[in-house]
């Protein structure tokens, strides 16, 4: 009895295969714009799941890591897109607050999250880049009016 | 002497006019939204498309709501009291839902956009 539990996890995890995961990367319309050494830590840190630019990884394929992926990707675009950043700027409020959100999560060491850090070391930030996002997010928050 | 006030009138109402023209009076409408009890009062604003407009938000509420939506892409605080215009981008057919993400039990409201 005890031997087939094997064979049936291993069914399950084929199986688990089957169930669709739709990794997209839609059109980005207009990036955020910021100086260059701030764009390659976001985009190092944070496009994989703030942006349509994600390089899905080799594992985003395989169930059930792929729905976690998924649903990091999909909670992080809907929270915050780099790539659609022009329609947060069209109200100067959203961009405010997205910025102002962007300075308190860095800051704090609270994103990217542990786990992803863990899996992608470029996305491991130090005390000083930490310092250096959120001082220019906070700055551009001013900027950005009510 | 009657005449004189009236002028007086129309001139401090044009000059008022003028005034407010610049910052509010422009052709866009403008949309009037109260938090008040966990509710947003109306939920429902029905809105012309292609046709950008002005959503204020007003909250009576006891603690800051967020005014969020993800389908506008907007995410705006309130503060007790507070009243705050939110630009809209013009906007194809639709329902566009927003909600509090502070009180995620506030029911959600929508724009329906025709
Ligand atoms: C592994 C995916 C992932 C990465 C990488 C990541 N985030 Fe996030 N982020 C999320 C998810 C999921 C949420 C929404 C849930 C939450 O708040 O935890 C989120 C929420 C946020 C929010 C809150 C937005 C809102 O409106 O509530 C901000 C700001 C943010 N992230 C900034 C960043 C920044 C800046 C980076 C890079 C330094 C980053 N994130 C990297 C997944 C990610």
């Amino acid at each position: 009895m005890a031997a087939r539990w094997p064979a049936a996890a291993a069914i399950l995890i084929v199986a688990l295969q089957l169930m669709p995961v739709h990794r997209s990367n839609p059109p980005a319309t207009a990036d955020l714009s910021a100086p260059p050494e701030i764009s390659s830590m976001l985009r190092d840190a944070c496009y994989d799941c703030h942006s349509n630019h994600t390089r899905w990884p080799w594992y985003s394929a395989i169930a059930p890591v792929s729905w976690i992926v998924y649903r990091d990707v999909a909670e992080g675009r809907r929270r915050l897109n780099f790539s659609d950043w022009d329609a947060y700027a069209s109200d100067p409020g959203t961009a405010r607050r997205k910025l102002t959100q962007i300075a308190d999560l860095v800051i704090a060491g609270k994103m990217a999250p542990w786990y992803y850090r863990a899996l992608h070391p470029r996305a491991r930030l130090d005390p000083a880049q930490r310092r250096i996002i959120a001082r220019w997010a906070a700055t551009q928050a001013q900027g950005a009016g009510r | 002497m009657r005449f004189v006030h009236l002028v007086t009138f129309s001139a401090v109402l044009l000059a008022v006019c003028a005034l407010t023209a610049q910052t509010e009076c422009s052709d866009s409408p403008i949309f009037t939204i109260r938090a008040e009890a966990g509710h947003f009062t109306p939920s429902q604003l029905e809105v012309a498309a292609n046709q950008p407009f002005t959503v204020r938000v007003t909250s009576a509420e006891k603690t800051p709501i967020e005014f969020e939506s993800f389908e506008l892409r907007r995410e705006r605080v309130v503060r007790p009291g507070e009243t705050i215009s939110v630009n809209m981008p013009p906007l194809g057919p639709g329902t566009y839902k927003f909600f509090d993400d502070f009180h995620r039990d506030t029911p959600e409201g929508a724009i329906v956009v025709k």
